[in-house]
């Protein structure tokens, strides 16, 4: 199986070749393979670095992509990288050219006036920087117990950058939002493959758009963004899901009536439960749309399955997110969560950004030893214990182990 | 470049509303195209006020990955590798025949693959065994959903 440089991203279905049926082994593109420790399914998957403007990557899928960002990343700074940032597409219909002098944003629907915004003139607009978390709904589903069908994502659907951009409330302002709009619909380049395929399209209630906080971003960390992030323009909506943060956006459509679509009437929807949480194979249950995150963290000072040196005590670090507000605090166990100790958190970058933290723990005995963390946010709300489960595999949230083994 | 403090750079808005009320104008009112590029090519460039954005142009890998040999291959490798990989059903942890047939009806369904009634027993009956080969095979429990119901219900993705 080889990777082809060639791309006519409109190949398709003409060419679904009745294949002799090569063994799915590392892809020619794989630099080396990779175990995600995954509990329901196939753990194994390659690591690449064969695509634009990324590094090392956990190769999800190819076409189209779904890069999957390496725990190890987290450890380093908490901005991660543009090139080492998660991937995530749903059609395989993404334009692999942008022209920046031809790209257009059109604003229209229920506004007053219709606008068609150049990438000149949105430069030219008051601007913003925000630090904050892009996770994807899934993110860590491969984890769900009983395990549940989607991209099958360890930890790492997940990254933290500093979007610089504008305020789609001002883009709002502009076009003048008509009286009884309800919300507002955010389109982009990428198409469905096949006539008739729901086109990715999300929306935000008309509040929550000109809330002052969700933008139009055009640069992550200091750059323009890599085109599999989004280039040139991708929406940024601190605290929620990336289901939200839409990429290659331009269309911006204001509506009178709710978004019946398909990407918001029925998919990425999550039981209206406590912790969106219901019984497995559970059927009856209200459903909304997926919306704020919650709060998460992780050790990533040391890998799953890692073997260190017994030590009376060890220093241990990872990362934490409020969710849809800031970290207040972050406590560790090194003995399955029977003692918790306090950890230090690392510099504020905002409510919406990963936070630091670091400890120095004991350690009781030799062998093996599941190490936890537990977030809270300022709003009061810890991680449980106990897992969650829904069958769409969304918005886990529980206290994290990562077994290590002690010598 | 040099990233700005974290917060907010502000600026006076009205003003600025009013400029642009000018500047960007309906959809209809461009303003005239830039004059003719110079023959010698850096990626053309849209700058203001400090940053900068380049037109940009990738390659993305092609996938030539087959469903692996066993029977209905030759089915299951006609219909489901067109509009994504082969490794998004093979990636899945081990799934009951039930859930593969809400899989299935979904593509077809939801997706609009354009899957013939008559091959979906074939293409279910190798997801189902190659979930059977794996080591926590599912034993259609209560997980299951309703092979109608399902793309309705979560709609699934993520
Ligand atoms: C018309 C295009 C199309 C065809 C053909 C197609 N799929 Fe899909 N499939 C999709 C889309 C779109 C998704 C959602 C992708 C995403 O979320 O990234 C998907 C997702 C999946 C998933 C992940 C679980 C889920 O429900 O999202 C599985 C498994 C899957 N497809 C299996 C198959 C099988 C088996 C076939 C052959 C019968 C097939 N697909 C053919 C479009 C297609």
């Amino acid at each position: 199986m080889k990777l082809a440089q060639a791309t006519n991203r409109r190949r398709f279905l003409a060419e679904a070749a009745i294949g002799s049926g090569a063994l799915i082994a590392a892809p020619a593109l794989a630099q080396s393979m990779v175990d995600l420790h995954l509990p329901g399914g196939p753990s194994e998957r390659p690591m690449t670095s064969a695509f634009p403007g990324k590094g090392n990557m956990i190769l999800q899928r190819i076409h189209p992509p779904l890069l999957e960002t390496p725990m190890s990343v987290f450890n380093g700074d908490v901005f991660t990288p543009n090139d080492q940032f998660f991937v995530r597409w749903h059609w395989a219909d993404i334009p692999t050219a942008i022209d920046v002098e031809a790209f257009r944003i059109k604003v229209h629907g229920a506004v007053t006036r219709p606008l068609s915004i150049s990438l000149a003139q949105l430069l030219k607009l008051p601007r913003v920087e925000l630090a904050a978390i892009n996770q994807c709904s899934g993110n860590s589903r491969a984890l769900f117990q009983p395990p549940v069908a989607g991209a099958q994502w360890r930890h790492g659907a997940m990254g933290n950058a500093k979007w610089l951009g504008v305020r789609l409330r001002d883009v709002l302002d502009i076009a003048g939002v008509k009286p009884g709009a309800v919300a507002v619909r955010f389109g982009a380049l990428d198409q469905p493959v096949v006539a008739g395929g729901p086109d990715f399209a999300k929306s935000l209630s008309i509040d929550h758009a000109r809330d002052g906080e969700v933008m139009l971003a055009f640069g992550m960390n200091g750059e323009q963004m890599p085109l599999l992030n989004g280039f040139p323009v991708r929406l940024i909506v601190p605290g929620w899901y990336s289901t939200y943060w839409v990429k290659m956006l331009n269309d911006i459509e204001v509506l009178a009536a709710p978004d019946d679509g398909y990407w918001m009437a029925k998919a990425y929807k999550i039981p209206d439960t406590p912790g969106a949480n219901v019984r497995p194979g559970q059927k009856d249950f209200p459903a909304v749309p997926i919306n704020k995150m919650i709060p998460r963290s992780w050790v990533t000072s040391l890998d799953e399955g890692q073997a260190i040196a017994f030590d009376r005590s060890i220093p241990l670090g990872g990362i934490a997110m409020g969710g849809d507000c800031g970290v207040a605090k972050v406590d560790v166990s090194t003995d399955n969560g029977k003692t918790w100790y306090k950890t230090v958190l690392g510099p504020d970058h905002g409510k919406y950004s990963f936070r630091r933290w670091d400890a120095q723990v004991p350690l009781t005995h030799a062998g093996p030893t599941r190490l936890m963390s537990r977030c809270w946010n300022t709003a009061g709300i810890a991680q449980p214990m106990t897992p969650i489960w829904n069958p769409g595999g969304f918005m886990r949230g529980n206290i994290e182990t990562t077994n290590i083994v002690v010598g | 470049m040099k990233t700005p403090s974290i917060g907010t750079l502000s600026f006076g808005f009205v003003g600025a509303t009013v400029v642009l009320l000018l500047a960007i104008g309906s959809p209809n009112s461009r303003v005239a195209p830039p004059p003719a590029a110079p023959t010698a090519p850096p990626p053309p460039s849209v700058s203001a006020r400090g940053f900068s954005l380049a037109s940009t142009s990738v390659d993305l890998p092609t996938d030539e990955g087959q469903y692996p040999a066993g029977p209905h291959a030759d089915v299951i490798n006609a219909n489901c590798t067109s509009c994504h990989s082969a490794s998004m059903a093979l990636n899945q942890p081990p799934l009951s025949g039930d859930q593969w047939t809400a899989e299935v009806t979904k593509m077809r369904e939801v997706y609009k693959a354009p899957v013939a009634a008559a091959d979906v027993p074939a293409i279910v009956a190798y997801l189902t065994a190659m979930s059977t080969k794996q080591p926590g095979a599912a034993k259609g429990k209560a997980q299951d959903p309703d092979p109608k119901a399902a793309p309705d219900v979560s709609g699934g993705s993520g």
